[in-house]
């Protein structure tokens, strides 16, 4: 039995409801802000997740960042040693998608030669009538990044969790696969 | 007096802290003499370890055999409780792709009960420890 522990860096335009995925993911669903509060830096959360069909677990510490770009030079410094990603846009803003590649080439230039597992997010799924990006699009493009891909809509409390579950199992598979690697240098 | 290995659990040395811990791969396997077993850690860092002697020995030498440390440092203590560390030694490691990183720090004979390491970064999300030495004699005290 192994915890694992993981710096998961939570980044995104601004109210594409990052904050929002955090707080509801912390509290278990309990609970969902209606009020906007613009993030300014970051928040620290931390949380553990257990990895199916294991008796490990990883234990988040979600940074969850500021998405104006008036914060971005301090975020940088917070951002150092990143462990995962988890990109949010909303699927009735297309800036916000569009912006995504942004966000990623920043968070990958902290790891650089090193493999980053990450995980983009389509948010308010919801608003079915406002909706402008198609799952297809965000999917390929998430593929062709190399990063997971899943939608939610944290307002109606839907898949909310998948996000992390994604991120565990994949960083889980990296334990086991550098475990294998020590292995073999004796 | 002859050289010898303090690091060892047989010659009474114990890791009396480490904040990594998964069982299938403890941080007593740094100090079971082997380099084939390891000590990994599971996620972010800094980590660090710290070793404990039976007693003040005098080092002259400390080695450590591992895989993808970038920053090490050293510390030792003399007190009686692993409290009040000093610096002995800080450096940027070479990445060894696929081959062990076997680090010598020479250092002026110097006395320790405590000798406490600590990774500040690496080149991966996880690194592993397989050996630790520190080579010295024991002091009369």
């Amino acid at each position: 039995m192994v915890k694992l522990a993981a710096k998961c860096i939570l980044a995104g335009d601004p109210a594409v409801g990052k904050s929002a995925l955090a707080q509801m993911f912390r509290n278990d669903g309990a609970h969902f802000q209606k009020n906007y509060t613009l993030t300014t830096g970051i928040e620290l959360l931390v949380k553990a997740v257990s990895v199916p069909e294991t008796s490990d677990s990883v234990e988040f510490f979600i940074f969850d960042s500021a998405g104006k770009d008036l914060f971005s030079e301090m975020l940088e410094k917070l951002w150092e040693q990143p462990n995962v990603l988890c990109l949010v846009y909303d699927v009735t803003n297309e800036r916000s998608f569009n912006n995504c590649a942004k966000w990623l080439d920043k968070l990958r230039a902290q790891a650089v030669g090193v493999h980053i597992p990450g995980v983009l997010v389509g948010n308010k799924t919801d608003l079915v009538g406002r909706r402008v990006v198609e799952q297809k699009q965000a999917q390929e493009w998430a593929e062709k990044h190399g990063l997971e891909y899943c939608e939610m809509s944290v307002k109606e409390m839907k898949n909310f969790e998948a996000p992390f579950h994604i991120l565990a199992k994949s960083f889980h598979q990296l334990y086991k696969e550098k475990v294998e690697t020590f292995h073999s240098l004796a | 007096m002859r050289a010898a290995d303090w690091c060892l659990s047989s010659a009474g040395a114990a890791v009396v802290l480490a904040t990594s811990s998964d069982e299938q791969h403890p941080a007593e396997n740094m100090a079971d003499g082997s380099s084939e077993t390891f000590w990994t850690t599971t996620g972010m860092f800094p980590q660090e370890f710290i070793i404990g002697f039976p007693k003040c020995v005098k080092i002259s030498k400390v080695t450590i055999q591992c895989y993808l440390v970038q920053t090490l440092r050293i510390e030792r203590s003399i007190s009686k409780d692993p409290v009040d560390f000093e610096e002995c030694i800080e450096k940027d490691l070479q990445h060894t792709e696929g081959q062990l990183q076997m680090e010598e720090f020479p250092l002026p004979d110097f006395q320790a009960t405590y000798l406490r390491f600590i990774i500040k970064s690496a080149f991966d999300h996880f690194v592993s420890v397989h050996r630790v030495m520190a080579e010295g004699t024991a002091e009369n005290t």
